[in-house]
């Protein structure tokens, strides 16, 4: 995505993928996907300690590179995570007390404090590369499918056109920038002086985007869309043995809330 | 905009259902007025268009304070509106939750976050513009003024949630996140700026599209 943030996944490139690899994970039930997620959420939120949450990570890595999806890529895509941890949560993590493992001045790093930051990156990796693994691997159809059951209209609406034109607006913005570029100009120097250009290049990202859908409305009415974009892909029930195993999961999950993580039961 | 960055699992599980809820009636609220009010097919491809726009823009890296992207919220809030607003920046989290920006346990409490930062700015800005401001100034300080307002609520969710594993609590986890907050300003500040900017072309090219009168030499739209 040449001219915009490297760091932040190109969603063409984790289409790509989606539509034209195949892996095993690739052929898991949309539902499946989408219901391990709520419970992988589940699990890191209430994960009790730095093993488990970093079992939970290595697992769904491997899961990940298993299926044959980009693990070089993914440490690119991981800057921001990283960055937020550390800028976020990291100055609350290395304040906490305990023994000493580097200290600088009158600030010293303790050991718990570097557990629980560890903690905190592994509770975010696990969930962002379970993501990203969902992206490369489930179909266009099947998204706009599972969306369309899943949201009440017009957020299901919405959100079906938001996922379709992201891909055209992405190179609308792309276009504006290497038009920039091309004439010279630079907006990765002071903001200041370029806030007009800022505001051209979003502004016209706007308007393109408005144009385009009142154009595409057009069109549509023609062809006899009355408010309903409809759904093309269908993604059927998912087997007995992927609902068994989300049952296992969720069954997991519940067993180390009571005994583990709540102390319910012993 | 405003963007609560903590990872998954920073907030206990009743926190993540409770910000959930919350969000989920706002976004209840928000169908019911748009479908009340006949919201028409013209809204619904504008509300996706408006959302991938905004995802797209978000892309953009802004070289201040080390690197800021913007989603342009308030913006989204003065061009459609606070109902059909606070779905597409649902959207917008969705999609970013989707690429490991925000956490899917946080997907509640940055929907609330981006619907404060709409509605504020969309009320801002009408509020201004009935008092006869142009429209650089409007944009800008009705920006500012939604985004203040997120910041607000973001800095108050962490308060009333704790964080899992952190010991601190009270008063400085206050002070902390008042710092947080505190930088949200001064990125508030950026945005509004720029949101100025972009409503002053808007209002240059596309007038209607700001409730106003259209040009008599406006461009017909023709499409791409």
């Amino acid at each position: 995505m040449s001219g915009l943030s490297s760091h932040v996944p190109d969603p063409r490139l984790l289409t790509t993928y989606a539509e034209h690899e195949d892996s095993p994970f690739h052929r898991v039930n949309a539902w499946t996907k989408v219901a391990v997620l709520a419970l992988l959420v589940v699990a890191v939120t209430i994960a009790d300690g730095l093993a488990a949450v970093w079992a939970l990570y290595v697992a769904v890595l491997a899961g990940y590179a298993y299926a044959g999806l980009p693990v070089r890529k993914l440490l690119v895509w991981y800057t921001l995570p990283v960055i937020f941890v550390a800028a976020i949560a990291g100055p609350l993590a290395f304040g906490i007390g305990g023994r000493p493992m580097v200290e600088l001045g009158p600030v010293s790093i303790t050991w718990e404090g570097t557990a629980t930051f560890v903690t905190l990156l592994g509770r975010g990796l696990t969930v962002v590369t379970y993501s990203l693994a969902i992206w490369m691997s489930t179909p266009y159809a099947s998204i706009a499918h599972v969306l369309g059951r899943s949201l009440p209209s017009p957020i299901d609406q919405v959100a079906l056109f938001a996922y379709r034109f992201t891909f055209v607006i992405l190179e609308v913005v792309e276009d504006l920038l290497a038009g920039i570029h091309a004439r010279g100009g630079r907006i990765q120097s002071d903001f200041w002086e370029n806030r007009s250009l800022y505001g051209r290049i979003f502004g016209h990202t706007f308007i393109r985007s408005i144009e385009r859908s009142e154009a595409l409305l057009k069109s549509m009415n023609a062809r006899g869309y009355h408010g309903d974009l409809a759904v093309y892909g269908h993604v059927d029930r998912p087997p007995a043995r992927e609902l068994l195993a989300v049952g296992a999961f969720a069954l997991g999950i519940a067993v180390y809330a009571v005994t583990v993580a709540y102390g319910v039961m012993p | 905009m405003a963007h609560i960055h903590l990872p998954e699992g920073s907030i206990p599980l009743w926190a993540v259902g409770l910000w959930s809820a919350l969000a989920a009636v706002v976004l209840a609220v928000a169908v019911y007025r748009l479908r009340r009010d006949g919201l028409d097919a013209r809204h619904v491809a504008l509300g996706g268009m408006v959302a991938a726009a905004s995802f797209a823009v978000f892309q953009i890296n802004i070289p201040v304070l080390g690197g800021v992207h913007l989603s342009l919220s308030a913006l989204v809030g003065i061009l459609v509106g606070p109902a059909l607003g606070a779905i597409v920046m649902f959207v917008v989290n969705v999609l970013s939750a989707m690429l490991g920006h925000g956490a899917w346990g946080f997907l509640g409490a940055n929907t609330l976050v981006s619907v404060v930062e709409v509605a504020g700015a969309y009320y801002v800005f009408q509020l201004l513009r009935s008092s006869d401001w142009s429209h650089f100034p409007a944009a800008t300080l009705a920006t500012i003024g939604g985004l203040a307002a997120g910041s607000v609520l973001m800095g108050a969710i962490p308060m009333v949630s704790g964080i899992t594993g952190v010991e601190i609590s009270g008063l400085d986890l206050g002070i902390y996140m008042l710092a947080l907050v505190a930088v949200n300003l001064a990125v508030a500040v950026v945005e509004g700026v720029v949101t100025g900017s972009v409503v002053s072309y808007i209002a240059s090219i596309r007038p209607d599209l700001l409730g106003d009168r259209t040009p008599t030499a406006g461009p017909e739209v023709t499409g791409s």
